[in-house]
């Protein structure tokens, strides 16, 4: 069985019935090694289908937890089940509960590192102050704001205004956090939240692949959310010292914002600024300023590394990447596609309104970018078979159309892999407007290809 | 990836049932036992299969039934007619599967544990009418289909479960606007079976209840029944246990009836 990954967080669903037999049937070495190999922050197993379960048929996937764990730092777990199936698990595990518990998928992605939308209003109780205090800290740290209930009945009294809330949470269980240096994206700058003693652990806490790909898809401005850290070491000074040199090759900025110096020598902070690190006291000293966001590149996601040509090989290549993106919009919207025509020059669209995009670089032994430009219309026919329905709403559209981009960069790997050729693809982008990704795309040329799909106008760019 | 014309192709293939098929289910429903084992004896392929069906461990015989009317004498007329049914299904199935991990072996294993459970259902539910026996064996067939129309579209399926866990039978009702199950109704109706066996397949999806009380009784106990066969360990490995959603909330006023029958502990 494998796992469906989004926005980092990789679920495993099985159905039916999970007993010892069964449960080692789920996760065959394959499976295994996916899910070691799997880059996601969160990696959970769901209930949700599951209508009888043991100990015995919980504990392969708990094995694989703690394989999990100590080979990545996700954070790892059960979720989607209701109260029976939680007092179950608990009474299992009594005292000896290191993985996680997310009553719903969406509660998880409420402690999830990359979960983009902050500041929600949160309900939170739990019968274990601990776990109280640790998950209103947690979703503090991801910038929430969590309203602790100190007893069931003030719990449940709360409960009943449902619209004060956004989210309401019961019936979880913090386990081992992850680790991991949480990730959250605000415009264009990327904020990376570091906290305690930095070390030589950075290097396994810092997800160095979404850094790489950030830099691949045109973000220019990192800034390390410092405040809690207390005080780093010659290793992990090493570390943001090369990081931000390889930054620079992308003429990106990094940023530390209320690092304190009492614990950490003073020299780290000028050996840091040599190798191009910024200090500021207050985020909002740098979010709030738009003069100096415009100074430090986060006003433009304009990839300045990767204005390259397009080469000979990238060229032979360009069937199959025409190919995948051709399938891909034809298996989602079960129509055939007509290739109007193919010309080497900067991305050019005529009728820029009702019209969203999406982009996915690849790297490896080939690199570039694919965007794809589509009518709304077409987006919303793409998303269908995702959705289940038909929808207006842009942001659940663009969230589904960087699934279907995912889908065209597997395929482009798949595609590629056949002739021998390696490559990763980096993370998906969405522009709700054209003029946002022109803004990216700059005067990059690239092929651009016209396609109709019964009827509607769609356009392919390959660039570098 | 898959279009309506795909569906279309694949029934107009679905063969109708054979002369002698027809003949022994005329004699099995007026309870001629020998006539229908006399005829069923002349057609090879169909007593092989009954052979190698009622030998299995799960039926119990201490010594090797060979003999067709033996084996109608055993089973009676329900489970006789229930069985020739299941030997009408296999024959959909392909030489070569290619999605799902399988083979005629493990395909009548799945056959066989089926029809037996579905038997004791039916005996603990004090249902003795022999078209709802025989309806367990339409509910493979859905496996069938998804095989016969996904295999050309592995690597485009695998891709998109990676990205969305969306079982066979939303997929293709999301593309083409039909599911598995009413590709199901469509073999029922070319192999003239009993109305209310597509009507219990229907309700046994878990995603189209019926508003006939009973039939969603029944739908009900062998949805639960297919997704008890599709947890054990051979059939996960084969790729099964997603290929439809499981409804736990459909079946959930049935279980502890369903986990006592089955002795679930």
């Amino acid at each position: 069985m494998k796992a469906v990954v989004k926005n980092g967080v990789a679920v495993f669903s099985p159905q039916g019935f999970l007993d010892a037999n069964s449960t080692s049937a789920f996760l065959n070495i394959e499976d295994v090694t996916a899910a070691e190999n799997l880059k996601a922050d969160m990696i959970l197993v769901s209930l949700k289908k599951v209508i009888f379960f043991n100990r015995n048929g919980l504990d392969a996937f708990v094995k694989l937890f703690y394989k999990i764990r100590k080979k990545n730092h996700a954070i790892v777990g059960f979720c989607d089940y209701d109260d029976k199936k939680y007092h179950a698990i608990k009474k299992f595990y009594k005292g000896e509960i290191n993985f996680s518990l997310f009553k719903t998928l969406d509660i998880a992605y409420l402690f999830s590192t990359g979960f983009k939308n902050q500041n929600k209003k949160i309900l939170l109780y739990s019968s274990d102050k601990s776990q109280r205090t640790t998950m209103a800290i947690e979703l503090h740290d991801g910038g929430h704001n969590p309203i602790v209930a100190q007893s069931q009945e003030e719990y449940e009294s709360k409960k009943k205004n449902t619209d004060a809330y956004d989210y309401i949470i019961d019936s979880t269980f913090l386990g081992d956090t992850g680790d991991k240096v949480a990730t959250r994206v605000t415009g264009n700058a990327i904020i990376y939240t570091v906290s305690g003693f930095l070390d030589a652990q950075i290097n396994e806490r810092f997800n160095l692949l979404y850094h790489q790909n950030s830099l691949n898809v045109g973000f220019r401005l990192f800034i390390f959310d410092a405040y809690k850290v207390v005080s780093m070491n010659v290793h992990a000074l090493n570390f943001f010292s090369k990081l931000s040199s390889s930054a620079a090759e992308y003429n990106a900025t990094i940023c530390f914002v209320g690092l304190s110096f009492e614990k950490t020598q003073i020299e780290f902070k000028e050996t840091l600024e040599d190798a191009g690190i910024l200090f500021y006291e207050q985020m909002d000293d740098i979010l709030k300023n738009k003069e100096l966001l415009n100074e430090l590149g986060a006003s433009s996601a304009a990839n300045i590394k990767n204005k390259r040509a397009l080469n000979k090989q990238t060229v032979k290549e360009l069937p199959s990447f025409i190919d995948a993106a051709i399938i891909t919009i034809e298996m989602m919207t079960n129509s055939k596609a007509i290739k109007k025509s193919a010309e080497i020059h900067n991305l050019t669209i005529d009728i820029k309104k009702g019209k969203i995009a999406s982009s996915i670089g690849y790297y490896g032994e080939l690199d570039g970018m694919v965007i794809l430009v589509f009518p709304v219309t077409i987006a919303k026919k793409a998303c269908e078979l995702l959705i289940g329905e038909s929808t207006d709403d842009i942001e659940l559209i663009l969230d589904t159309l960087a699934e279907l981009v995912n889908i065209v960069g597997g395929k482009i790997k798949t595609l590629l892999s056949e002739h021998n050729i390696k490559v990763d693809i980096t993370l998906p982008r969405t522009y709700q407007d054209v003029d946002s990704l022109l803004e990216v795309v700059g005067d990059k040329k690239g092929v651009q290809v016209d396609l109709s799909f019964d009827d509607d106008e769609f356009l392919f760019f390959l660039t570098r | 990836m898959i279009t309506k014309n795909d569906i279309d192709i694949f029934i107009s293939k679905i063969p109708p049932a054979p002369k002698t098929l027809k003949d022994t289910f005329g004699l099995l429903q007026i309870g001629d036992l020998v006539k229908a084992a006399k005829l069923a004896e002349s057609d090879l392929a169909l007593k092989s299969y009954l052979k190698n069906l009622v030998n299995k461990p799960i039926y119990g015989f201490k010594n090797e039934v060979s003999d067709i009317s033996q084996i109608f004498g055993i089973l009676g007329v329900s489970l006789s007619q229930q069985a020739v049914y299941n030997y009408m299904t296999s024959l959909l199935s392909p030489d070569e599967w290619l999605l799902f991990k399988l083979n005629a072996a493990s395909f009548y294993e799945l056959q066989a544990q089926l029809s037996k459970k579905w038997e004791a259902i039916l005996t603990y539910l004090k249902v003795e009418d022999k078209d709802i026996y025989a309806a367990i064996s339409l509910l493979p067939s859905s496996i069938i289909v998804s095989e016969a129309l996904f295999c050309k579209s592995i690597d485009d399926v695998t891709l998109l479960r990676t990205t969305k866990a969306l079982d066979y039978n939303t997929i293709l009702t999301r593309l083409c606007g039909i599911g598995l199950f009413d590709i199901c109704e469509k073999i029922a109706h070319k192999w003239e079976m009993n109305e209310i066996i597509p009507q219990i397949i229907h309700s046994a999806s878990g995603v189209r209840p019926s508003d006939d009380e009973e039939i969603n009784k029944l739908g009900k106990w062998m949805h639960l029944l297919l997704f008890f066969e599709l947890s054990q360990p051979q059939f996960i490995e084969a790729g099964l246990n997603d290929f439809v959603d499981f409804q736990v909330d459909y079946v959930s006023d049935i279980y502890d009836e369903f986990a006592t029958l089955m002795e679930i502990k």
